[in-house]
């Protein structure tokens, strides 16, 4: 049920991995793209992160990150030079130069006796000054374990490797992935969506979801997200589950289900939440139509294409095996389905036929899909 | 399958040492228990005048302890060797055990017959017993802080544990610690009457001649003698003679240990096949009852029980358990100092003794009367309601009625195929004449016929049945090979939901009933408890 055993598992699998492709990392650091390179980033297990270009769908370098896998969650700057992962049984964090794959920022979030946690939470401020990580600490002691309060970790990048947190505030428990606005806020998603101001800590609600007070007609609704897109928009999302009942007894079988989301515009940090269409089958990420905010689309076993203004389905097609998240070319002409295996599978926006696949060395497990290029 | 290994071959090892140690000059045995856990876990845990950290708060069955220890060694780096780990867990369990009234309703879990659905306290299910069975935790007594200790150790162990689904529906780390874990100390607590009262009653040693009788998948009903010689230490070596329902012979030795003054943990070799035994024993020491599984599978098993011998003699059994009116049928009557005349109770004539000796009586006999549970006497010995007298097999019942096997393989290098047991158990319909009601008479074991089916529309539209596994005519269930299955939708592994379908046919009459079985993924992570 807990992923630690899979991991204990896997990591041994990682390791036989490892060995294997070791010839296929030596690839020298490429110096050709130029400033319109469009780049894919994941992780796979053992340890790599692909820059993948999105002209060719090739991978144009892999970059070796230090420690063992997990989670893979990662972050690229909003000027598309660096991205940022999760690594080391999510404790360490690791900055990559991407046209180069050079380390240019470490951070170990264990020390001592105290093993910390991050669980997907991993932002970079919008000028790509700070790094910001939730950190989940417990301290182990000789014959105890103390589970301690979480906290935001602010890091400075410029301070490079093995850098240490400069400012830390507290903040609630289960928080999964986070995003930084222009504002000087974190988006924090949690059993709510909150925002916490990065100077000052104070916390305050964006989207209540867990706690909304829509009465006994709606299901407090499920808010969980483990990957992070929205680099079209510069937004965030945290997709939801509720149901709402005819009459205020909650009777499951008058319930109509639906998916909704809080979204959250990173340049504004302004929120809207609400139902977005009718809950027919499972989604674990969904990507939004930089030319047209109300389409989305949503990849689990199966990718599908929605009108939020409209709140309903518009076309869903089966895919090959299950995929944790999804992202779009530049010009949203494509989708890129991936996670969860080691191909990621590209569709066409507009029929969502499959139209070629990425092979990569390895599996992403739980590895985010981000998408990376220099903007203006 | 590695932990699972480790923990039998553990065990295995240390029946093996017990064999060696057995003669061993005193001081061995006299090992004193205190200072091995001194020995063993003060690196770590503190002392605090006279008791250690953590250890105090806690109370455990044997397999529990042996958890607890195995944790140590895995997760936290204990050196422990093979033979300090077994006196710790004697030692253990034996000062820090649990009453036999506290196990009543939860053995199941220690005899891995864990193929039920339980009911659990809803404060319990959502936040316990969504991961674990609800046995798991009420099988264990702690000090309220040893329970808040403990939502400390699940999520050092699990950091994602609060992120599932249906844990971050709550805020699951301060319900845990404020409210689950004060009324886990109240529901299971570490001090406890019966505790106490089991702590000073006498104990009863276990060594003599028992008759035995069980039931072991693939193989059928058994019945026979097993001789416990004391070895010192609440130890016995075991040997055991005996024959199933269709006169084949069987026999075997092992060794068994005695946790807690009852506890009985058996290890036998029998023609080549080596199993375990789970028992309780009762207070006086007279009976025991429980489970014996495979060694190298623990889901496939049946029921053990045992009588001591005395100078009294004693009707055990009757197989088959079952007559029908108007039919006559051979009939083995299974005791102990089996003399004088056989009654089957009212309504059913002995016609003729086939055979007899002292253990065992062979009779044909023709039941007329009315639907009921017979005594069986031999002589003075009386066996009460052993025999079933029916007019019609009303309906039969799939045992287990839920359960869930596992793909595995192919081959040893992957995860084992956890199989299922089956046995139909017939009922007839009682007085009232209607199926299904309080008053339904239990006829005990028939044989049946067993296929497997869809058990639904989703599963028929994949064709669960024809994937999943096979159903032999013994009733075991064999799962499917683990991995992707290219011929399925998405490369989908051979996993599905399938209805058990036992068939009996009675007097001319067919009357099926019917178990639901998940075949899921193989479980990853093998533990003493589940």
């Amino acid at each position: 049920m807990s992923l630690i055993p899979d991991l204990r598992a896997l990591r041994a699998a990682g390791a036989i991995a490892a060995a294997a492709l070791a010839t296929a990392c030596a690839t020298p650091a490429q110096k050709s793209a130029t400033s319109d390179a469009e780049y894919l980033l994941t992780v796979t297990r053992p340890g790599l992160l692909h820059v993948i270009d999105m002209k060719t769908d090739r991978i144009a370098r892999s970059c070796e990150l230090p420690g063992k896998f997990g989670s893979g969650a990662l972050v690229p700057t909003r000027d598309g030079r660096h991205a940022f992962v999760l690594g080391n049984l999510w404790e360490d964090v690791y900055g990559f130069e991407l046209e180069t794959c050079k380390l240019v920022f470490s951070a170990r979030q264990s020390e001592g006796d105290v093993t910390v946690k991050t669980v997907q939470s991993l932002a970079v401020s919008a000028d790509g000054s700070e790094l910001y990580t939730v950190q989940n600490p417990v301290r182990r002691g000789a014959d105890r374990f103390e589970v301690l309060p979480p906290r935001l970790a602010v890091y400075r990048i410029a301070d490079g490797l093995d850098a240490k947190p400069v400012r830390s505030f507290p903040v609630k428990r289960r928080i999964t992935k986070i995003a930084a606005t222009a504002g000087g806020e974190v988006i924090l998603g949690g059993a709510d969506v909150e925002a916490i101001d990065v100077r000052s800590g104070a916390v305050r609600t964006v989207s209540a979801l867990a706690s909304w007070d829509r009465g006994p007609r709606w299901l407090t609704p499920d808010a969980f997200a483990m990957h992070s897109q929205g680099e079209h928009l510069n937004e965030y999302v945290m997709p939801y589950v509720t149901a709402k009942f005819a009459d205020d007894r909650q009777d499951m079988a008058s319930a109509e289900w639906w998916w909704g989301m809080s979204r959250v515009d990173l340049a504004t940090g302004k929120a809207e939440a609400r139902e977005i269409f009718p809950f027919e089958f499972v989604i674990f990420s969904l990507v939004a139509d930089p030319r047209d905010r109300n389409i989305l689309y949503g990849a689990f076993n199966t990718l599908s294409r929605h009108d939020i203004e409209k709140r309903e389905t518009l076309k869903v097609v089966e895919l090959d095996h299950t995929y944790y998240s999804l992202q779009l070319s530049r010009d949203a002409s494509r989708v890129y389905v991936g996670g969860a295996g080691s191909t990621i599978s590209i569709h066409d926006s507009g029929t969502l036929e499959k139209i070629g696949t990425i092979q990569l060395p390895g599996d992403m497990s739980t590895a985010d899909v981000r998408v990376a290029w220099r903007r203006p | 399958m590695e932990k699972e290994r480790n923990i039998t071959s553990m065990i295995a090892a240390g029946l093996l040492a017990l064999a060696a140690v057995v003669g061993a000059p005193e001081r061995a045995l006299a090992a004193d228990g205190a200072a091995l856990l001194a020995a063993n876990c003060l690196s770590c845990h503190s002392a605090q005048g006279g008791s250690i950290s953590r250890v105090e708060g806690q109370r455990k069955t044997p397999e529990g302890w042996q958890m607890t220890i195995t944790r140590m060694q895995e997760q936290h780096g204990a050196k422990v060797s093979a033979e300090d780990k077994r006196r710790l867990i004697k030692y253990l369990a034996d000062t820090r055990g649990l009453a036999p009234a506290e196990t009543a309703g939860w053995r199941y879990l220690l005899e891995h017959d864990n193929n039920r659905v339980e009911t659990i306290d809803g404060r319990y299910r959502d936040m316990c017993a969504r991961c674990h069975s609800g046995a798991r935790f009420a099988l264990q007594r702690r000090s309220e802080d040893e329970w808040k200790l403990l939502m400390h150790t699940h999520i050092g162990l699990n950091p994602t544990l609060e992120f599932h689904s249906l844990a971050r529906d709550r805020q699951w780390f301060p319900l845990a610690v404020n409210e689950v874990a004060p009324a886990l100390a109240r529901d299971f607590a570490l001090d406890a009457r019966a505790w106490k009262a089991w702590q000073a009653a006498p104990r009863t040693a276990l060594d003599g001649s028992w008759r035995i009788a069980g039931f072991l998948p693939g193989k059928g009903a058994f019945e026979g003698r097993m001789r416990a010689s004391a070895a010192g230490e609440d130890r016995y070596e075991l040997a055991i003679e005996g024959r199933y329902a269709d006169g084949a012979l069987l026999s075997g030795r092992g060794v068994a240990t005695v946790y807690t003054g009852y506890e009985w943990r058996g290890s036998v070799d029998i023609d080549g096949v080596a199993l375990r035994q789970v028992m309780a024993a009762d207070a006086r020491g007279e009976r025991m009852h429980g489970r014996q599984h495979f060694a190298d599978s623990r889901r496939m098993g049946g029921a053990l029980s045992a009588l001591r011998e005395g100078a009294a003699p004693m009707v055990m059994a009757v197989m088959p358990a079952q007559l029908r009116r108007g039919e006559t049928a051979e009939l083995t009557v299974v005791g102990s100092g089996l003399a004088g005349a056989v009654s089957l109770g009212k309504g059913v004539r002995v016609l003729e003794v086939v055979s007899r000796s002292p253990d065992r009586v062979v009779v044909r006999a023709r039941a007329e009367g009315r639907d009921g549970l017979n005594d069986v006497a031999v002589g003075s010995a009386r066996g009460k309601g052993l025999l079933a007298v029916y007019g019609r097999v009303a309906r039969v019942e799939v045992e287990p009625a839920n359960a869930i096997a596992r793909v595995g393989g192919p081959g040893d290098a992957q995860m084992q195929k956890v199989g299922v047991a089956y046995r139909a158990i017939g009922w007839a319909a009682g007085r009232d004449g209607k199926a299904g009601t309080a008053d339904d008479l239990r006829l005990g074991y028939l044989p049946a016929r067993w296929s497997i089916e869809a058990a639904d529309e989703e599963a028929e539209k994949a064709h669960d049945a024809d994937f999943v596994g096979h159903i032999g005519a013994d009733g075991v269930f064999v799962p499917g090979d683990a991995g992707p299955n290219p011929a399925r939708p998405k490369s989908l592994g051979n996993t599905g939901r399938v209805n058990v379908v036992a068939t009996v046919e009675a007097a001319g009459a067919t009357v099926e009933g019917r178990g639901k079985l998940d075949v899921a993924v193989p479980d990853f992570v093998q533990r003493a408890l589940d």
